[in-house]
């Protein structure tokens, strides 16, 4: 029987399981977990993989045999943080921030136009894993880029730079910043209205291999098993992206990984339809996109969350009875103790609120919207945006949405979400909700690269249908 | 080999599109290179186009007598960004009623904008005069 064996280390949790591949028939013979050793991030690895493979405690990673292939994923040390910088917000900047987040990185910092000395300091006090730099349409402008890329060349900036802009001034850009790393990709814009992504997400790959996986210390790991790591988001949103093609009934699905320090939305569905009554303003999305929101998550960023969605937990509030001291408390709590299980019904419904506000503003960033707009003509709308109106399937991963067992905290939110406001929220109109039982898409999501029909039967296989409560 | 990039569309809540496709057609065989936005553009959408793609001139279609609220500010937008130099021109129906087009002419003159065209105006001297415009202000071509 062959099998294979995918591992996640997560900023808390390192998880493993060990899968039996046949086709359609995969399944999950095994699954173990041990909490992440920071100061080592090889052992709790190893701890989790002799576990699975019934190899004696003290094994070491050379004596592994390599006849079942091992998959590991990272978002442990904060992940992949990437710093965009683009020309115009709207166009170039969108694009490298959706590149960043569909590479399996976190957008830790967004600049257009020219970068200020402040912008500057910044990058270099507080350093991101990679810097993104774009603009300019093939043969379109060049200004802006060449005097950035003097700036970074110029700081005491040592990250890597990706640039992937205007064609025109590649080899200028390169010349530049000849004395730091910098890596050439394709144009993400190459015309107006077109997007090129895949080169950036490749060079994001290879980058998060050579350089942080070293730092981080998996730099063993890859030399004793022979195998490349992923930024634990890029096999979620492979996984996504395998899913209708092996199971075309499964198309026109959405997932929403809700953690304690982010909620990641990914979606896998059309993002326009073109008809007589809707014009597309801006970017036309990706049909696999992914949105991670790193301001909303339910114990390390609970305090950003209470901040960001302070309106919408409010009102949850009051739906449920509760005072703003009991939530404020509560969010003192679990942000300090990020293992927090809460106790009793109160701390039971503050947790639920603070879940359905994740979900609230997460797909409120991730959907588009339509507008009214009055024409000669007659009534006319205006789309921008990604439409998720078709979505058929909304799943939920992650510790909190993999244990629900009815829909009300996915399904509430997006209710409310699409009456709120003047403008249309183009969010899924009638879903089926499931969980990810076990929270097994970061591991499943390892094998999609090379094991799609296995990695989609695996994941379709853990899910349940979850009911509309009452 | 292709000539200066040019911006095009169809500005505010107007979604004629096929006069904006002939002009598309027109302008490429006149050797520009034209970057076409369609219909129901916004001002900002120009100049993050122009911007983006480095234009020299920003063509603006209107056809439904609107045009003159929805490209008041255009210019000292394109100076805010940075785009001092660039030519604008305006064509189409310009205004509701039957205004004198010299005065439709003057208005949109003080808009900022460098050449108004009618309707009915001749495509090819107005693309004559857009690359003579462009050589003016770039010296280029």
């Amino acid at each position: 029987m062959r099998k294979a064996v995918s591992i996640d280390i997560g900023s808390t949790w390192t998880k493993g399981a060990l899968f039996a591949l046949d086709g359609p028939a995969s399944a999950v013979l095994e699954m173990r977990e041990t909490p992440t050793t920071q100061d080592g991030l090889a052992n709790g690895f190893l701890r989790v993989l002799t576990a699975l493979l019934g190899l004696p405690p003290g094994t070491t990673l050379g004596e592994v045999p390599g006849d079942v292939p091992v998959y590991f994923s990272s978002s442990a040390k904060g992940g992949l943080a990437i710093a965009a910088i683009g020309l115009v917000p709207d166009l170039t900047l969108h694009l490298a921030k959706l590149a960043a987040m569909s590479a399996g990185g976190k957008v830790v910092k967004a600049f257009s136009f020219s970068l200020t000395e402040e912008d500057v300091t910044d990058l270099e006090s507080a350093p991101p894993d990679i810097i993104l730099l774009a603009g300019g349409t093939d043969g379109g402008n060049t200004a802006y880029l060449l005097e950035n890329a003097k700036r970074l060349a110029a700081s005491e900036v040592e990250t890597p730079v990706i640039f992937a802009g205007n064609r025109a001034a590649a080899a200028r850009v390169a010349k530049i910043l000849r004395r730091k790393s910098v890596f050439v990709a394709e144009n993400l814009m190459p015309e107006i209205g077109q997007m090129n992504l895949e080169p950036v997400r490749e060079k994001i790959r290879d980058i998060f291999l050579d350089r942080i996986v070293a730092g981080r210390g998996l730099a063993d790991i890859v030399h004793a098993l022979g195998t490349r790591p992923k930024p634990t988001p890029l096999g979620v949103y492979e996984l996504v992206a395998a899913i209708p093609l092996v199971r075309p009934d499964w198309d026109d699905i959405c997932v929403i990984d809700m953690g304690g320090a982010t909620t990641d939305v990914y979606s896998n569905t059309e993002s326009f339809l073109e008809t007589d009554t809707v014009v597309l303003k801006g970017v036309r999305e990706p049909r696999v996109k992914r949105t991670v929101e790193g301001d909303l998550g339910l114990r390390v960023s609970a305090r950003t969350l209470w901040d960001s969605a302070r309106e919408d937990i409010l009102e949850g509030l009051g739906r449920a009875g509760l005072q703003e001291p009991a939530m404020e408390s509560f969010v003192a709590k679990v942000s300090a103790d990020t293992g927090y299980l809460p106790t009793g019904e109160t701390e039971k419904t503050l947790d639920r609120i603070l879940a359905e506000a994740c979900v609230f503003h997460a797909a409120l960033r991730h959907i588009g919207v339509w507008r009214e707009a009055y024409t000669p003509q007659g009534k006319v709308f205006v789309q921008t945006g990604k439409d998720l109106r078709r979505v058929k399937a909304v799943i939920g991963s992650g510790g909190y949405l993999s244990r629900c067992r009815e829909s009300t905290v996915m399904r509430a939110p997006l209710r409310r979400l699409a009456s709120r406001g003047e403008e249309l929220k183009l969010a899924p109109a009638a879903p089926v909700f499931y969980a990810d039982g076990g929270t097994l898409f970061p591991l499943v999501g390892n094998l999609a690269e090379d094991h799609p029909v296995e990695a989609v039967a695996l994941a379709l296989s853990r899910l349940t249908e979850l009911p509309n409560k009452g | 080999m292709s000539g200066p990039t040019v911006v095009l569309g169809v500005i505010g809540a107007d979604c004629h599109s096929v006069g904006n496709r002939i002009l598309e057609v027109f302008f490429t065989g006149e050797g520009f290179r034209v970057v076409n936005l369609g219909v129901m553009v916004s001002p900002l959408e120009f100049i993050d186009a122009a911007i983006e793609t480095d234009a020299r001139a920003i063509l603006i279609s209107s056809l439904y007598g609107h045009g003159e609220i929805d490209c008041q500010g255009l210019r000292d937008l394109c100076v805010e960004k940075g785009l001092d130099k660039i030519i604008l021109y305006a064509g189409g129906n310009l205004v509701v009623g039957k205004t004198p087009f010299a005065e439709v002419e003057a208005k949109y003159r003080n808009m900022g904008f460098d050449r108004v065209f009618s309707a009915d105006s001749d495509l090819k001297q107005a693309a004559g005069l857009l690359r003579q415009d462009i050589r003016t202000s770039f010296g280029e071509g």
